[in-house]
């Protein structure tokens, strides 16, 4: 994202609207920090573009301010819309494609950070009796992540019997997913979040989550995590009583596929 | 997509913060999939929700005209339903169940109730997801009212600074706290930020901050 230092007014609406925090107010203009920024567009989508005469907005507030009379636009307006999203190219685009949840990634041509996961479990067959599903999201809530950071994650968890999931966008920049090594254009670039998503067999649950554990320790960032397995036939969860005994404690809310999906005659095909 | 799977918040708060998705797979139940979308959308304005959602029209701007929603429906499209109510929920499960659209039907929600739900229904869960925390540095997160506010937004768009920004104004009693929930709304894109809940948390916040 980029401020038209030519339109800004420095009321410094964008500042708490920043998903990274940052945005700030330098010598009356509103600043981006660019190595920061994960190009995510909360800001551009959420301020109104007020469209008012920059020069008259300035007047205004220091006539305002000499009346000792603060100026004081709505939250959610940018009087002169000095925001702009410019074209982004490789490697920031993918920045933008993990942070930005209204952009599909080049990859996968889907929008947001995962896949459906259990959501369409029951027409998808992904994950079957016996085996579990593991989400580990780096940079949620509000931190970000870069992707040397992830890449220690991803590596980690290679060599752990695990099978990644190929239509997730983190998958899709491995350069080598045996190895869970990332290509190095992107290391060093910064998204709201990333997630590593696998599949792995019930047995093997406990050599993950402690591979989970051991790595996210270390790491600069905060890291969410989450299990996901088909339901036995009366509606148990076979992996509850393994994860509670190895000290985990599982959330109270979650996601449950309702079973309600039809294959139809467009997977026969 | 965890868009939900990581909500914190109180047992008590979570007892009122139910999503039920529809979506479909590519290859498998997608094709001509926008009409059952479309009625997915219609069973649940029957049911009390707080908003309507999909993923072909973002922003809650709509206020309660949904039809931007449900025109804007296509194939791919996901749709949520926001709902504070267990019943509700309850019921539009049952409906769902009767209609028979052959999409695939989600709740995000205390796994617990949503199971009971389901039993009551005569439902057996297909799939469920559990969460298993915040591991890391966890000491660059915020107190735990600005984290339930946030989290209801899985993509994280609804900042730490923007929320602190409107507890103030709540405080200082510039807006009101349905204003501000409607506030911290917008940036959230998929519709999953339950604006009903997040009313209540700022009201709690204004007399603890």
């Amino acid at each position: 994202m980029k401020v038209d230092t030519s339109k800004c007014v420095g009321c410094g609406n964008c500042v708490p609207v920043c998903t990274m925090g940052v945005i700030s107010v330098r010598d009356k203009k509103s600043y981006i920090n660019q190595d920061e920024c994960v190009e995510c567009g909360a800001c551009e989508r959420f301020l109104i573009n007020k469209k008012e005469p920059p020069a008259l907005v300035r007047i205004a507030r220091c006539i305002l301010g000499a009346l000792k009379l603060g100026y004081q636009a709505p939250l959610d307006a940018c009087p002169t819309g000095a925001l702009y999203q410019p074209d982004i190219e490789w490697p920031r685009s993918v920045r933008r494609s993990f942070s930005d949840p209204t952009v599909p990634h080049e990859s996968t041509g889907i929008r947001g950070r995962g896949t459906d996961e259990i959501k369409t479990n029951d027409v998808t067959g992904r994950l079957e009796s016996g085996e579990v599903g593991l989400v580990v999201e780096y940079g949620r809530p509000g931190i970000g992540a870069r992707f040397k950071d992830l890449e220690k994650m991803s590596k980690a968890l290679a060599v752990q019997n695990v099978e990644f999931e190929i239509d997730n966008p983190v998958t899709q920049l491995m350069s080598d997913k045996s190895t869970g090594e990332i290509v190095p254009d992107v290391l060093d670039e910064k998204v709201m979040s990333a997630i590593i998503e696998l599949r792995t067999s019930i047995e093997n649950v406990p050599a993950v989550l402690q591979e989970i554990t051991r790595v996210a320790e270390d790491c600069p960032t905060v890291c969410s995590f989450g299990i996901a397995t088909r339901c036995t036939e009366n509606g148990d969860v076979a992996y509850e009583q393994l994860v509670k005994e190895l000290g985990f404690t599982m959330s109270l809310n979650g996601k449950t596929n309702l079973g309600l999906g039809k294959r139809s005659e467009e997977a026969a095909q | 997509m965890t868009n939900t799977l990581h909500r914190r918040g109180t047992p008590e708060g979570l007892q009122e913060d139910f999503i039920v998705f529809a979506l479909t797979a590519k290859g498998h139940n997608r094709k001509d999939a926008a009409p059952k979308i479309k009625k997915f959308i219609e069973l649940a304005l029957k049911h009390n929700p707080n908003s309507i959602s999909s993923s072909s029209f973002y922003s809650y701007e709509t206020g309660t005209d949904w039809s931007k929603v449900y025109d804007g429906v296509v194939d791919n499209s996901h749709a949520a339903a926001n709902f504070s109510d267990l019943r509700s929920v309850k019921n539009f499960i049952s409906v769902l169940k009767e209609a028979d659209l052959g999409i695939c039907i989600n709740v995000s929600g205390l796994l617990e109730q949503v199971r009971q739900c389901c039993s009551e229904v005569g439902i057996s869960r297909h799939s469920v997801e559990h969460s298993l925390g915040i591991i890391g540095k966890r000491d660059m997160l915020p107190n735990n009212q600005v984290l339930e506010l946030n989290t209801m937004c899985g993509h994280g768009m609804v900042s730490f600074n923007l929320i602190a920004k409107v507890i103030e104004h709540v405080k200082l009693g510039k807006i009101d706290v349905k204003k501000g929930a409607l506030l911290l709304a917008k940036p959230c894109m998929c519709g999953a930020f339950n604006t009903v809940r997040a009313a209540k948390l700022l009201d709690m916040a204004r007399d603890s901050f």
